[in-house]
């Protein structure tokens, strides 16, 4: 997880501002904990290293 | 053979009684319909029985149409398949405003085609963005081994109509463990098919990279009969293969001998209760694997799974945010609004990943035809509860119920869910009392491995499902 943590109640009150989401007052609790809920989970992949030639499959054939 | 007017017979004995002529499919029809209105104050399974529908189409049978390998079979479809003239609520509210759905989905088409009668809409968690079955606006579906306890979810009503013995199949959505986490739970058998192998038109969409549309019944023959009926190219969806269908019904009984059976060690040998890791062990003794296996990066997959879903299902349902944010189901909405919050950045490199943890995985499979893992953590929790302690770890249940069946479902592999434990051999609330699933999974299209591996277990005994 990076060294210093984002202040979460920022993030969610500028990012919902950018892509014109409001988010009620009574919401933005749960908001936040999800979003530290996701930044915990996420970790595992940004700790992987891909290299550059490995694109997103365009059509995903399993 | 199970009297196919009881809720023990399953879809096989039901149409070779009706095809024999030892019942009529308008008797099957009105038995079915009788434990629907029996069991549902217990169970809440159903949000929409289309008993008039139903009736007619059985007449239509008993006169010599729509003849077909399921002839006369009752089925209900989690309430995200279309069905012709209901809305398709998507166990929403706010889906109840929109149009009602001008024809039927297309697996509703194809199973009806081969004979079966829809008898109804399931209940599931809103806009399958669940692994409960929890739901605020129609009540939760409750499980018919112990009322008491969450079916799992997303596919909450499909699990219970099938264990209580409403019918004997329904359809399910799968996106990250939706199939496979209602049939731990609630003692089924569930086929999660490869990815784009059967048609999703019709249904309403969670999340496009990962939807999975499949059966859930109480016998392995239930699933094969019915997946082989559902196979085929469709156009109208843009990720279903356009390789020839697979029967996987006559191979059924062919057994084990030649195919190499492993089980996932590292991620999926840790992170549940011990009752999950006794489950795959039964599981594995029977089939004689003794071999581990390790899906490098699983944890990875299931972040980079859990990334794409909460992007994906946000953007997906942003304008109804925006418009009605009060009538969604409080569990769900703050969950879509994080996700519409999250960095681009996390969702290309989930999708970059995915090509690499395919790759590696598809590796494994060079070595393994079958790799056995838990479907589930732990057995159903009660209802309500937020959280639970997996291996002493206090853990949000909405969250972890799917741990070891996201990173499958993100790379598209078939599996096949198989219970285990004979629900209701214990008394309730006893520990052991509730079933609990194993996944037998399989390299991509090769359905017909796993299928064959959960017919072997269910002769041997190990894996039985009956109806509550």
């Amino acid at each position: 997880m990076a060294e210093t943590k984002p202040d979460m109640a920022k993030w969610v009150e500028e990012a919902s501002l950018a892509i014109g989401l409001p988010i009620a007052p009574e919401y933005r609790a749960n908001v936040i904990l999800n979003m530290e809920r996701s930044l915990a989970i996420v970790q595992p992949l940004l700790a992987v290293e891909l290299d550059d030639e490995l694109t997103p499959a365009p059509v995903f054939q399993p | 053979m199970s009297d196919p007017l009881s809720k023990a017979a399953t879809a096989t004995e039901i149409a070779c009684a009706v095809a024999t002529g030892k019942v009529k499919a308008a008797a099957v029809i009105d038995a079915a319909l009788a434990r629907i209105k029996a069991a549902e104050p217990t169970v809440n399974a159903f949000t929409d029985i289309v008993a008039e529908r139903a009736r007619k189409r059985a007449a239509e049978i008993d006169a010599g149409q729509h003849i077909g390998p399921l002839s006369g079979v009752p089925f209900a479809v989690k309430n995200l398949f279309d069905i012709e003239g209901l809305p398709t609520r998507a166990g929403s509210k706010i889906n109840v405003d929109g149009p009602t759905a001008k024809r039927d989905g297309a697996l509703v088409r194809k199973l009806e085609a081969a004979g079966a009668i829809l008898v109804g809409g399931l209940n599931m968690g809103e806009y399958a963005y669940d692994f409960t079955g929890e739901n605020i606006h129609y009540g939760p579906s409750r499980n018919p081994h112990d009322p008491t306890c969450m079916t799992g979810g997303s596919s909450g009503g499909s699990g219970a109509a099938v264990a209580a013995g409403e019918v004997p199949l329904a359809l399910g959505s799968d996106t990250n463990g939706s199939i496979r986490v209602p049939s731990s739970l609630c003692g089924l058998f569930g086929l999660k098919p490869t990815y784009g192998r059967l048609s999703r038109a019709g249904s309403f969409p969670f999340v496009d990279a990962f939807d999975h549309l499949g059966p859930l019944a109480r016998s392995t023959e239930d699933l094969a009969l019915s997946f082989d009926a559902m196979q085929g190219w469709d156009p109208d969806d843009p990720a279903c293969t356009d390789r020839i269908a697979e029967p996987t019904l006559a191979g059924l009984t062919d057994g084990i001998k030649g195919l190499r059976i492993a089980i996932a060690g590292d991620y999926f040998a840790k992170g549940g209760e011990p009752e999950a890791f006794a489950a795959v062990a039964a599981v594995a003794k029977a089939l004689g694997a003794t071999t581990t296996v390790v899906l490098p990066q699983a944890a990875a997959a299931r972040a980079a799974a859990y990334v794409i879903t909460a992007i994906e299902g946000a953007q997906l349902h942003m304008a109804r945010l925006k418009a009605r944010p009060q009538d969604f189901d409080p569990d769900t909405r703050e969950r879509f609004m994080a996700g519409a919050l999250l960095p681009g950045s996390w969702y290309v490199k989930a999708q970059r990943f995915r090509r690499h943890f395919r790759a590696n995985v598809l590796k494994v499979f060079e070595e393994v035809d079958i790799i056995l893992a838990p479907a589930t953590p732990r057995s159903a929790p009660k209802l309500g509860q937020a959280m639970m302690t997996i291996d002493g770890v206090e853990l949000p249940v909405r969250a972890n119920l799917g741990i070891y069946t996201q990173p499958i479902s993100f790379i598209g592999l078939p599996v096949v869910a198989v219970p285990t434990r004979k629900a209701g051999a214990m008394p309730p609330g006893a520990a052991g009392a509730m079933p609990i699933g194993v996944q037998v999974i399989a390299k991509s299209y090769n359905e017909a491995a796993a299928l064959r591996v959960s017919a072997y277990l269910e002769k041997e005994g190990v894996c039985v499902s009956a109806p509550a």
